[in-house]
């Protein structure tokens, strides 16, 4: 079995549809709606297409789930004992099992909410984060930093369940990011073990991470604002072992996401307006 | 005979075209029985992209109000790009609920703007059960989520569901009666506007 998987070759069948992210990056709509009042965007009933929004999410985090047990699978498999300790690979092996049992989870609210599997497109780009050929950088990027957006995704969905009266998506979550904070902290214990006597690769990994955080932050996509859909769950993340820096630079992080965003978007629009006075 | 007008002319931002949409509309007014010297104005808000869906059906001064997310048309599975097959679902339940409005049922019904979410979640599942019985692809599961988020995920809701899905006739006040019995016309007054990706 080959080693080190590209993204590019993940097994899909046809009911998957696969999008790049600069897709919706360079979508000419994207700095004129970012211009415009869509509502809060905090996940609420009340909010415009709160249930077409709630659909698409939940089918992210589906795809998210599938991508989450591929990327802890090649780590298992990746490395040899020396580079990845075999507790290590155990450690990776329980998460692929939780991460089975989230996917199926998530195939079930995507019924419950009346949608399809595949009926939105997929983004590869949590995966990529699971590339890297360093194990302990591969553990900040998945463990530490998208599995600590999978706290964030979690809570919110929670907090959304428990504010519509809707208790299946309220338990279902709740369940589920019981076992994110544990996929977490295996990551930070994991990162303290492997680099014990390196702390030149700790920071270059926590650097990476940073990189990964940073990208999940697009678009104002998390932050602890209403503009920001999902949430910064700071409680669960100190219960995952980050520390109130860690948290405090994360959420300074986002509101420089989300401002940048807001910039570009006016930018973005100026042109666009100035193209079309031009023609 | 009618006129049916579809804004923008052509489309800027989208490849989506103008007269592949007046046709799927003429095609839905038609399904829905809107009688034939009913004019008809679709705008499309070509600026918003899944997931930002909605539409309106009103009808002022005897003509036919239309206003639709250009992401309602949008294919999931091919972003930017117009999908046929979800556009005549979207135009069927909107001519539908324009029918509604010119018979006397729903004389009183406010504007589709004024429209508490309960009773427009009430009114799409009474539209969207006649579009299936009338052999279009709906989606029964999708209908009740959007209903249990506005009515609550309770028995009582899902009871009313089945009344609205299955009803051959409701009437406004029946759209009212629904939502006094679910508890969905106790709820506050929503802060966020109903029509608010409507306005630019």
């Amino acid at each position: 079995m080959k080693k080190m998987l590209p993204e590019s070759e993940l097994a899909r069948d046809e009911r998957f549809v696969r999008t790049k992210i600069e897709d919706r990056i360079f979508d000419p709509r994207g700095p004129k709606v970012a211009l415009r009042n869509t509502g809060p965007a905090k996940m609420a009933v009340d909010r415009p297409a709160a249930a077409e929004r709630s659909r698409s999410l939940m089918h992210g985090i589906f795809v998210g789930e599938i991508q989450a047990l591929e990327g802890a699978g090649r780590t298992c498999y990746d490395f040899d004992d020396e580079t990845a300790p075999f507790q290590l690979k155990l450690d990776m092996a329980r998460q692929c099992w939780d991460e089975s049992r989230h996917c199926e989870i998530s195939v079930k609210l995507g019924d419950h909410m009346g949608t399809e599997i595949g009926e939105y497109t997929e983004s590869t780009f949590l995966f990529a984060a699971a590339c890297n050929p360093d194990p302990v950088f591969r553990l900040c990027g998945v463990n530490r930093a998208l599995e600590g957006l999978a706290i964030d995704v979690f809570s919110s969905m929670k907090d959304f369940g428990n504010e519509s009266g809707d208790p299946i998506l309220e338990f279902c979550e709740d369940w589920m990011l019981a076992d994110e904070v544990t996929h977490v902290k295996m990551g930070s214990d994991w990162l303290r073990r492997l680099t014990e006597t390196d702390p030149d690769r700790r920071e270059r990994a926590l650097e990476f991470q940073r990189t990964v955080d940073a990208i999940f932050n697009l678009g104002g996509f998390r932050g602890e604002d209403d503009d920001n859909p999902i949430q910064l769950a700071r409680d669960f993340r100190r219960l995952a072992g980050f520390s109130e820096d860690e948290n405090d630079s994360l959420a300074a992080l986002a509101r420089e996401s989300t401002e940048q965003v807001r910039q570009m978007a006016a930018a973005a629009t100026a042109a666009l307006d100035a193209s079309a006075q031009g023609s | 005979m009618s006129s049916i007008t579809v804004t923008p002319d052509p489309f800027t931002l989208v490849p989506y075209d103008t007269a592949e949409i007046r046709a799927l509309l003429e095609e839905a007014a038609a399904l829905a029985a809107i009688p034939p010297a009913v004019d008809i104005e679709l705008v499309v808000d070509e600026e918003l992209f899944a997931p930002l869906t909605g539409h309106m059906s009103d009808v002022v001064d005897g003509r036919v109000v239309l206003w639709i997310s250009g992401a309602n048309f949008e294919d999931n599975k091919r972003p930017c790009y117009f999908s046929a097959a979800q556009a005549r679902l979207d135009l069927v339940v909107m001519a539908l609920r324009a029918n509604d409005r010119l018979s006397d049922d729903f004389a009183d019904a406010p504007p589709d703007a004024e429209l508490s979410r309960g009773e427009r979640a009430a009114w799409d599942a009474y539209a969207v059960g006649r579009a299936r019985r009338l052999g279009l692809d709906m989606r029964r599961p999708r209908q009740l989520y959007d209903f249990r988020l506005q009515h609550g995920f309770t028995d009582v809701a899902d009871a009313a569901f089945e009344r609205c899905w299955h009803a051959e006739r409701v009437t406004w006040d029946g759209i009212r009666e629904i939502c006094k019995e679910t508890g969905a016309s106790d709820r506050a007054p929503s802060k966020v506007a109903v029509d608010l990706l409507r306005k630019k």
